[in-house]
């Protein structure tokens, strides 16, 4: 568990040391609420369709809170699969690799930095959109449970992006796969209600899990309940068993590209 | 003498049959220096990755520091320090950081840690350095970094692959003069591999010479050398070579003659003054010389001589 720490710790300090990336983490999630949020608010109107205010979020800005927080969290998750690989290409995996530590340490010490960033910036644009208008449940239980789904979720796609992490043999060849990345939030419910949607995306959206995620936040960061929204403990539960389906997956795939090449776990 | 690193018959098999290391076996006393010597692609890379439990061997098996590399990978990798032939330094930290890091991975404690870290900074001069990001470090510099974490866990066994490769003349004979201090001083057990002649000879108690994969020969550098006779003349050339070398033969100051496509070394007790009449006797067998040059053997010798290839050209 220390090796964990250790590596986390290490991930940590080389990203603030770099101004450039600390800054994009910011600036990523303001464009979306300032410039993104703002024309959506204006072209559907303060109280806009009925179910585009999910009954109280206040305003179209407070309603795509969620998934612009869950669509951070991916993006971090997707440079962490990038430093991954980095290290891989480069031989630095090396040194973990003949170094006494479990092997999984280097997995989740990556993870948890992708987690550590996407609760930062969730921080950053809850506040942020605070300013813009939309109105959150005055429950500190409810923030606290909202940010821990959003660690949950993080824990997901970390695995998700460090399984594609562990298998490619480029840059280029993971970059291409992290593409498919941007689905996972136009089929849900981020940015418009699901029952808009025509049938067969509903369907995908239903098996999404970025849709449960969605449900459970806008149900504990904003104490608000609409239709079709899924029950608590059950997108709650998803979440859950999403965060660690990622992680065994992540795992799976680092023991076994270390298999193929002949290497020992 | 205890033998701190055992191998036997230890062979990997790539897939694609491509065979890396060939049913090797090898030894080495605790307190010794051993170069494993070699080619690029000999198989150096891959007997040093299996014996520091990177890679998987196909068959065989190694002990190192009393354990088996297979089955008790764990204990062993908390023995050892390893630098690769590849600088694989974190450029955005501080030297420092690197080593405080790694000092981390083997659960060493904190004031430990700091004690050795002072102690290996001022080992490879690299105190004023060692709050400076490392990608601002030179080659040599980032090389000696290297060492340094290696060493920083007090390791049985020190594992170098190429550590001198792209270095100048200067930092390379600075990285030796660390390496036969720490062996002197602290008994610490080295095994390298290198494709320098001059490194094997100038550090090593033992030398093996590996070519695909395969360990040729071992022994002590100047008894390897010296099995060639005190003095080589090599001669290269065209030309009837056995009509030559049977003249050679029959010289009596002629140790040894071993020809390799069109190479000819001729091991005797005194070059410079048999080197007339071993010219002469070429013009007798109509062989035609095209270089000659007389010098001590040296390991570069013994390899064209035990893989009939030149060190250099391999």
């Amino acid at each position: 568990m220390t090796a964990t720490f250790s590596l986390w710790h290490k991930h940590m300090r080389k990203f603030f040391r770099n101004p450039e990336a600390a800054f994009g983490m910011l600036l990523q999630p303001i464009l979306w609420v300032v410039l993104f949020g703002v024309g959506m608010q204006a072209m559907l109107g303060r109280s806009g369709s009925v179910s585009l205010s999910a009954g109280g979020a206040g305003s179209y800005i407070g309603f795509m809170v969620p998934g612009i927080i869950l669509f951070s969290a991916l993006s971090g998750a997707v440079s962490g699969g990038a430093t991954l690989l980095d290290e891989r290409l480069r031989g630095i995996i090396k040194e973990y690799l003949v170094a006494p530590i479990p092997r999984y340490s280097i997995l989740l010490a990556n993870a948890l930095s992708t987690v550590t960033k996407g609760l930062f910036q969730a921080g950053i644009i809850l506040v942020l959109a605070l300013f813009f208008g939309s109105r959150v449940a005055l429950n500190p239980l409810g923030w606290l449970g909202g940010l821990l789904i959003v660690g949950l979720y993080g824990l997901g796609i970390a695995g998700l992006a460090l399984a594609v992490a562990a298998r490619v043999n480029s840059t280029l060849g993971y970059h291409g796969l992290i593409a498919l990345d941007l689905p996972l939030l136009f089929a849900s419910n981020a940015l418009y209600p699901i029952d808009i949607l025509p049938g067969w995306m509903q369907w995908v959206a239903r098996f999404n899990p970025t849709t449960y995620a969605i449900d459970a936040m806008r149900w504990l960061v904003y104490g608000i309940r609409y239709e079709g929204q899924a029950n608590i403990w059950l997108s709650s539960g998803i979440v859950v068993g999403f965060a660690v389906l990622g992680m065994l997956l992540a795992v799976r795939a680092f023991r076994g590209e270390i298999k193929q090449r002949g290497g020992a776990i | 003498m205890t033998e701190i690193i055992q191998a036997r018959q230890l062979t990997k098999r790539y897939p694609g049959d491509v065979l890396a290391v060939d049913q090797l076996d090898l030894t080495v006393e605790a307190g010794t220096i051993y170069a494993l010597l070699g080619p690029n692609g000999a198989g150096k890379t891959t007997t040093i990755a299996m014996l520091t439990t990177l890679l998987q061997p196909t068959s065989g098996q190694a002990t190192v520091a009393g354990f088996d590399v297979v089955n008790q990978p764990s204990e062993v990798r908390r023995r050892i320090g390893v630098t690769f032939q590849e600088i694989v330094l974190d450029q955005d930290l501080k030297g420092r950081e690197v080593l405080d890091y790694h000092g981390q991975l083997y659960g060493l404690p904190h004031s430990q840690r700091a004690q050795q870290i002072e102690a290996l900074l001022r080992l490879v001069e690299l105190e004023e350095a060692a709050d400076r990001l490392v990608k601002t470090y030179s080659g040599g510099m980032k090389r000696r970094l290297e060492l340094a974490r290696g060493l920083l866990t007090a390791p049985d066994v020190l594992f170098l692959d190429e550590p001198t490769q792209g270095l100048d003349p200067q930092n390379r004979s600075r990285v030796w003069d660390y390496l036969r201090a720490l062996r002197e001083e602290q008994g610490l057990t080295i095994l390298l591999t290198t494709h320098y002649m001059e490194e094997a000879e100038s550090l090593a108690n033992q030398v093996g010479i590996i070519d695909h994969g395969k360990l040729v020969t071992e022994g002590q550098p100047e008894a390897l050398a010296a099995q060639l006779g005190a003095d080589v003349i090599r001669v290269s050339g065209s030309g009837p070579v056995d009509s030559f070398v049977t003249r050679l033969k029959q010289l009596d100051y002629v140790q040894q003659v071993h020809a390799t496509d069109g190479v000819l070394q001729i091991g005797v007790d005194d070059g410079h003054h048999r080197l007339a009449q071993v010219v002469t006797l070429a013009t007798e067998a109509d062989f035609h010389i095209e270089d000659v040059s007389v010098a001590r053997p040296s390991l570069a010798d013994v390899f064209l001589k035990v893989t009939g290839r030149a060190l250099r050209d391999a």
